[in-house]
C-alpha cells in the first residue's frame, strides 16, 4: 500500500527541526532512518499530516566521550556505524554486540539509534540496551531540553514520554564499572527478524569474584523492555556458579516478564527461552566480568 | 545426439536488466485498472449487493457482478467454482461463497486508487452458515458444503491387495502412527497479475502468469460462452508457479472484464495486479491432510503389510484435489514393493482455502508418512535405514499397490545406494544414535540467529536419509500429450530453425532446454533456433508445466516434429514444416474396488540425506549439509538441473522447518510474508550436493525423465530422522518450529 497523503518539510537546523514541531504539534512525526516509519505509513497504521525529516539536520550524527567517560550519541547516528564504531566496540560492548542482530545491513544502514528508541517497539534491541546500560535521553523543543533515563521513557506500547514538541536528540551511555561484564543473546525464528526473546545482562563483579551488581532486561517480553529486578538481585553478593545462574534465570522467566504467544510460538515456549537465554548470557557476562 | 550442457538462461540477460515484461509491467496507453473484490466469508449466502455507491466514485468504469458471467462456473476437475459468487446467474449455486477467498464483483476504473475506493463502497448482505473449519466437522456431513455432490466427501481412492490377516500374521513387528502434514504457500517471487484486452483479430485475449495456456484458455472459453478460438492466452514472463498458477486466478476476470467492455464499446486494455495478501487469500495451497498407517515387517526388514487412511483438506473447491489424492493414494506406501495393502484415501471439502497443486503433488505428504515408517522401523529393528530400503525398494519386475509393475528403468536402489555413498553413510557405521551425546570439535552453527555460542552441551547431531519415486506426467488415463511445431528455414542450408510451443517458463528453464533439444533434434547449432513461445494464437496445445512432465513430453514432441520436418526439408519444403504430437503409453484410472491400474508410464527416482544440528535447549535446527541423489536420466541442461534440486531442497526446507499458515475457521490468520515465513538466504541448508544420476528411461527423449519435483519429496521425512537421530524423539507433525521441537522434547524428559 502506499501512504496517506502528507506534508513534508525538510528543515536544515536543529531550531528549525524544532520550530517545525512545535508548529506542527501532534500531527507531525520527525522521520529519521524510515525503517518503522515508513512501513507503519504505508500500512496507514500511522497517518501524519507532516513529515519532518531529520535527515538534512546538521549535528546530530556525532559519537563523542566526556572526561567522565560516558559515551555521547547524536540521535541520527546510524546504526551501520554503532556497530563498527571503535569507540563503542572499546567501552560499550554490549552495544556492539547486539547491533547485528537488528533486521539486515540494508536497514542497518538507514535505521538511526534515536529512532529505534522512539518507536518504542518491546521486541527492538536498542531500547533493552540503553535500558540495561543505564542509558539516559536528551529531550529537546524550542522552550526547552531535558535528560530522562532510558527506563523512565518507556511507558507502554510504542509508546514513551516524549512530548508532541520534543524531539530525541542525544544518548547518553555511562561507562561501565569497573568489574563489569556484559552480554546480549536472543533467537529469532528466521534470520534478521524480530527476536522471540533476548535478554541483556550487565554483572559486576569485584576482586574476590563476588557479585555485587546486576541488571537483567528482556526483549519481547512485555509492553516496554521488561527488567527482571528481583532475579537480578539474587546474584549479589553470590559467586558465579552454574545452581545461581539456573534460579536466576527461572525466576526472572516465571516472575519477572509478560510474553504473549502468538503465531511462532507459545508464550510457555517464549518463558522457557528467556530462562535459557538468560543462563547463556550469565555464564557469558561473568567470564567477560572475570577479565 | 544431445550433449548435457549448462547453456546459459536465454531468459537471463532480459530479467537482470529489467528489460523482460512481467505481466504486471505491462502498460498500454488507456490502460484500465480493475480490483478483484473478494467476498472474504468462509460460508455465507449472499442476500443482497448493493453497488451504487462504488459505481458513483469518479473514474469508475464497470462493476462486473455475478449477473455478467456467462456460464458463471468453471474449474480444473469440473465446473464447480463461480467466477463471480452472487446472485442472477445461470449458476443456482453461485449465491453461496464457501470460501474468504471467492470472488463477489470486479471493479475496473480509471486508476487503482479508484478502483480500490469502490471496492470498499460495495454493500452485501450476507446470511451466515456454518463454517466447517475441520476434516473432522467436514466428514460429519451435518452441514453439505457442495450441494450439487451430495457429500463433503470429494473423491475417494482405494487399494486392496494380497492378504492383510496373513501380511499381519508374517510381520515380527507393527508400526502404527499419525501423521499431520500442514498447508504450504508457494510464495512465488510474483504475485498474480495480468491484463485483459480484444486483439487485432477480435479475439478476448488475457496476458497472465500460468502454467497451461491452452487449458487457461479452454476454461475462458468455457465461462464465456466463447468458441476457442474467439480466446487468446499469452504467457510473458513468469515469476515462479511451483504449482500454484495451474489453476485460474485472474484468466477468467480479466476475459470478462475484457468481453464486457468491448460490448459496452469500450476497448481498453484492463489490468489488475493482485497484492501478497490478495495472492495468498486467492490461489490454492499444498493440501493438509492427516495420514493414519500402520506397517508390518519381518525382523529381517521386509515389509509385510501397509494399511493407511489418508485424509486431505481440499478446501472449498476440487481444484485439482482429485488427482492430487490419485498420487497421494499411491505414493503413501512409498517406493517399495508392498505384498498386501488395504488403503482408503479422501478429499474433503471444507470451507478452508482450496488444496490444490504444489511440487510434488500429494507425493510429498504420502513419502512424509512412508518414509517415517520405514526410518521408525529401521531404529525398532536395528537395522541402517540404507539396509531397509535396499531390501523392500522397487526393482523390474515389482508390483506396486496397484499390483501392476512401474515401467522398465527403475533405479531406486542405486539411487539409494549413490546418495548413502556420496553421504558417507555406510551401514557399518551407522549406530542408530548418532548425535545423541553431546558435540566435542564444537563449531556454533547458529551464528545468524543467535549471538553467543550456545551451549556445546545442549547440541546434538543427527543425519537421516530418505527416497521417494515421483510419476513423470499425467496420471491415472488422464489424456496425456504434447504437440510442437518446427519449421526448417534456408535453401541450400539450414539457415535458421523456428520452434512453436506452448510450454510455459515459470523460471525452471524450460524455453532454455527446449531450444537445447530442438538444435539437438534438427541437428543444428542452438544459435539458429528461434522460440515462438507460449501463444494460444501460434502454438499448439502444451499440456501444462507440472508433473515434472514438460523436459519428457516436449522433448519427445519435438523429436517427433524434428523428423517431420527433416523428412519434409528431404523433400525440398521450403520452409519445411513438422507438427507433431506425442502421445506416451496410456494410463488407467483406479479400479473402484481394489484400485488395480496401470497409474503412470514413467518416473523419476530420488534420495536425500541429511545432516543437522538440534539445540535441545532452544529448540533450533541447523541443517549443515543435504546431499540429493537424482535421477534425471539424462541431464539436458546440468546447469538448470542443479537449480531445481537446490531450490526444491530450499522450498521443502521451509515446509519441514519453518512454514506455517495458520487457517482457523476458513480464515487465513497470516497472509503477509512477514507472518508466514519462508527460509532466507542465511537459514538454508548451508550445503545441497546435488548428485546429478543418468540411469535412461526408455521412453525418455535422449533417456530423459522428469526431475524438478523429486528433491521436494525426502527431505522433510530425512530431516525428521535426523531430528530422531539427533534427540531420540520423533515427529509426527511438521513444521519443526522452536516451540513445537521443545516442547515435544520436554514431553520426554
Ligand atoms: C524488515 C525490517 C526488519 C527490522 N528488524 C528489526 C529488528 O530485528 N530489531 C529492531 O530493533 N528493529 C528492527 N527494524 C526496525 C529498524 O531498526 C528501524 O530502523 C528502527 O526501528 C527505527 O529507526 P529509524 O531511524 O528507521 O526511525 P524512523 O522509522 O524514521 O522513525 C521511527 C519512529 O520514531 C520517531 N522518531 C524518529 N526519530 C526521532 C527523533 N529524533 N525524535 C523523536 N521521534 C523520532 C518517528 O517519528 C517514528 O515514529 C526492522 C525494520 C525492518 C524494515
Amino acid at each position: 500500500m502506499k501512504p496517506a497523503p502528507f506534508e513534508y518539510v525538510a528543515p536544515d537546523s536543529l531550531d528549525g527541526a524544532l520550530a517545525a514541531m512545535q508548529q506542527h504539534g501532534f500531527d507531525a512525526k520527525p522521520l529519521a532512518g524510515g525503517q518503522s516509519l515508513v512501513p507503519v505509513m504505508n500500512f496507514r497504521l500511522a497517518q501524519p499530516g507532516v513529515l519532518i525529516d531529520l535527515n538534512g539536520v546538521p549535528g546530530l550524527d556525532g559519537i563523542w566521550q566526556t572526561s567522565d567517560g560516558t559515551l555521547h550519541f547524536g540521535s541520527m547516528v546510524r546504526q551501520s556505524r554503532l556497530e563498527r564504531d571503535p569507540l563503542v566496540a572499546q567501552h560499550q560492548p554490549l552495544l556492539a554486540e547486539a547491533l547485528p542482530h537488528i533486521a539486515h545491513p540494508q536497514i542497518r544502514n538507514r535505521g538511526t539509534f534515536g529512532g529505534s528508541l522512539a518507536h518504542a517497539d518491546p521486541a527492538a534491541e536498542l531500547p533493552l540496551i540503553c535500558v540495561a546500560l543505564n542509558g539516559r535521553i536528551k529531550l529537546q523543543s524550542t522552550t526547552g531540553e531535558r535528560w530522562i533515563a532510558a527506563r523512565d521513557f518507556y511507558t507502554s506500547l510504542f509508546t514513551t514520554d516524549i512530548g508532541d514538541e520534543e524531539l530525541l536528540v542525544e544518548i547518553a551511555l555511562p561507562p561501565l564499572p569497573a568489574g563489569t561484564g556484559t552480554a546480549f543473546t536472543e533467537m529469532a525464528r528466521r534470520h534478521g527478524d524480530y527476536a522471540l526473546s533476548g535478554v541483556a545482562a550487565v554483572v559486576t563483579v569485584d576482586g574476590s569474584g563476588v557479585c555485587t551488581a546486576a541488571r537483567l532486561v528482556y526483549l519481547n517480553a512485555g509492553e516496554v523492555p521488561m527488567v527482571a529486578e528481583q532475579a537480578a538481585q539474587m546474584l549479589v553478593g553470590e559467586r558465579p556458579s552454574e545452581e545461581i545462574w539456573l534460579e536466576t534465570a527461572v525466576a526472572a522467566s516465571q516472575n519477572e516478564i509478560d510474553p504473549r504467544g502468538d503465531i511462532h510460538a507459545t508464550a510457555d515456549y517464549k518463558r522457557h527461552l528467556a530462562k535459557v537465554l538468560t543462563i547463556r548470557a550469565l555464564k557469558q557476562a561473568f567470564a567477560r566480568a572475570g577479565n | 545426439m544431445l550433449k548435457s550442457q549448462s547453456v546459459y538462461r536465454i531468459d537471463a540477460p532480459g530479467k537482470v536488466t529489467g528489460e523482460t515484461m512481467y505481466a504486471g509491467d505491462i502498460t498500454p496507453d488507456n490502460l484500465l485498472h480493475g480490483k478483484v473484490v473478494f467476498s472474504n466469508q468462509p460460508h455465507a449466502r449472499m442476500i443482497a449487493m448493493d453497488t451504487s455507491a462504488a459505481e458513483a466514485v469518479p473514474g469508475v468504469v464497470a462493476i462486473l457482478t455475478a449477473k455478467d458471467v456467462p456460464m458463471n462456473g468453471y474449474g480444473l476437475s469440473g465446473p464447480d467454482q463461480p467466477v463471480l459468487v452472487g446472485l442472477g446467474s445461470s449458476n443456482p449455486h453461485a449465491d453461496i461463497s464457501r470460501w474468504e477467498g471467492d470472488h463477489v464483483a470486479i471493479v475496473i476504473a480509471e486508476t487503482e486508487t479508484a478502483a480500490a475506493q469502490a471496492r470498499s463502497l460495495i454493500q452485501i448482505e450476507w446470511e451466515q452458515l456454518p463454517i466447517i473449519g475441520s476434516m473432522e466437522e467436514a466428514l460429519k456431513d451435518a452441514v453439505i458444503i457442495q450441494p450439487w455432490h451430495g457429500s463433503n466427501v470429494l473423491k475417494k481412492y482405494q487399494i486392496r491387495k494380497g492378504d492383510m490377516a496373513a501380511g499381519w500374521d508374517e510381520a515380527d513387528i507393527i508400526l502404527e502412527s499419525t501423521y499431520h502434514l500442514p498447508y504450504q504457500e508457494h510464495a512465488f517471487l510474483q504475485p498474480e497479475a495480468g491484463i485483459g484486452y480484444i486483439d487485432d483479430k477480435g479475439r478476448v485475449t488475457v496476458e497472465v502468469g500460468g502454467q497451461w495456456a491452452h487449458e487457461d484458455r479452454e476454461q475462458v472459453a468455457h465461462s464465456l460462452a466463447l468458441p476457442e478460438e474467439q480466446v487468446r492466452i499469452i504467457y510473458p514472463a513468469i515469476g515462479g508457479a511451483f504449482g500454484g498458477k495451474e489453476d485460474m486466478s485472474l484468466q477468467i476476470v480479466l476475459g470478462l472484464a475484457a468481453m464486457r467492455l468491448h460490448e459496452r464499446g469500450i476497448n481498453r486494455p484492463v489490468r489488475i495486479i493482485w497484492t501478497r495478501e490478495e495472492s495468498i487469500f486467492g490461489h490454492h495451497k499444498r493440501h493438509q491432510a492427516t495420514v493414519y498407517t500402520k506397517w508390518g515387517a519381518t525382523k529381517e526388514g521386509k515389509i509385510t503389510a501397509v494399511s493407511a487412511t489418508v485424509h486431505m483438506d481440499s478446501g472449498a473447491y476440487a481444484y485439482t484435489s482429485p488427482k492430487v489424492l490419485g498420487n497421494f493414494h499411491l505414493m503413501v506406501t512409498g517406493p517399495y514393493e508392498i505384498p498386501n495393502a488395504h488403503i482408503d484415501s479422501y478429499a474433503i471439502t471444507t470451507n478452508n482455502v482450496p488444496g490444490g497443486a504444489f511440487r510434488g503433488f500429494g507425493g510429498p505428504q504420502g513419502a512424509f508418512a512412508a518414509e517415517t515408517q520405514m526410518n521408525k522401523l529401521a531404529e525398532a529393528l536395528g537395522i541402517s535405514p540404507v539396509d531397509i530400503r535396499l531390501k523392500n525398494v522397487l526393482r523390474e519386475g515389482s508390483l506396486l499397490t496397484v499390483q501392476t509393475p512401474p515401467p522398465p528403468g527403475i533405479s531406486m536402489a542405486e539411487v539409494v545406494e549413490r546418495c548413502a555413498q556420496e553421504a558417507g553413510w555406510n551401514s557399518e557405521q551407522y549406530s542408530g544414535n548418532g548425535g545423541q551425546s553431546p558435540i566435542s570439535n564444537f563449531r556454533s552453527p547458529f551464528n545468524s540467529i543467535q549471538s553467543l555460542p550456545g551451549n556445546p552441551q545442549t547440541l546434538r547431531k543427527g543425519r537421516g536419509i530418505a527416497c521417494s519415486f515421483k510419476n513423470v506426467g499425467f496420471s491415472f488415463g488422464a489424456p496425456e500429450n504434447c504437440e510442437a511445431i518446427i519449421e526448417i528455414h534456408g535453401t541450400a542450408e539450414i539457415e535458421r530453425v523456428v520452434l512453436r510451443h506452448a510450454a510455459a517458463d515459470v523460471g525452471q528453464g524450460t524455453h532454455t532446454a527446449l531450444k537445447q533439444m530442438a538444435a539437438a533434434a534438427v541437428g543444428v547449432d542452438m544459435n539458429l533456433v528461434e522460440l515462438d513461445m507460449s501463444d494460444t494464437a501460434t502454438s499448439r496445445n502444451s499440456g501444462s508445466v507440472s508433473a515434472s512432465r514438460m523436459t519428457f513430453m516436449a522433448g519427445n514432441a519435438i523429436r517427433g516434429a524434428a523428423e517431420a520436418a527433416l523428412t519434409a526439408w528431404a523433400s525440398e519444403d521450403r520452409p519445411a514444416i513438422g507438427h507433431y504430437k506425442y502421445i506416451p503409453p496410456g494410463t488407467e484410472p483406479y479400479d473402484a474396488e481394489t484400485g488395480v491400474c496401470m497409474p503412470n508410464f514413467s518416473y523419476g527416482y530420488v534420495a536425500e540425506a541429511v545432516e543437522l544440528t538440534v539445540d535441545i535447549e532452544t529448540g533450533h535446527i541447523y541443517v549443515e549439509k543435504v546431499v540429493c541423489a537424482n535421477d534425471v536420466g539424462k541431464a539436458i541442461n546440468p546447469m538448470l538441473i542443479e537449480g531445481q534440486i537446490e531450490g526444491a531442497v530450499v522450498q521443502a526446507h521451509g515446509y519441514a522447518l519453518m512454514e506455517n499458515l495458520v487457517v482457523k475457521d476458513g480464515r487465513i490468520l497470516n497472509p503477509y510474508l512477514s507472518q508466514y515465513l519462508i527460509p532466507g538466504i542465511k537459514d538454508v541448508p548451508e550445503i545441497v550436493q546435488s548428485v546429478i544420476m543418468e540411469v535412461p528411461d526408455p521412453i525418455g527423449p535422449w533417456g530423459a525423465r522428469g526431475m524438478a519435483e523429486m528433491p521436494f519429496l525426502p527431505l522433510a521425512p530425512a530431516i525428521v530422522a535426523a531430528v530422531h537421530d539427533a534427540t531420540g524423539v520423533w515427529f509426527d507433525e511438521i513444521p519443526l518450529t522452536p516451540s513445537r521441537v521443545v516442547a515435544k522434547l520436554r514431553e520426554k524428559d
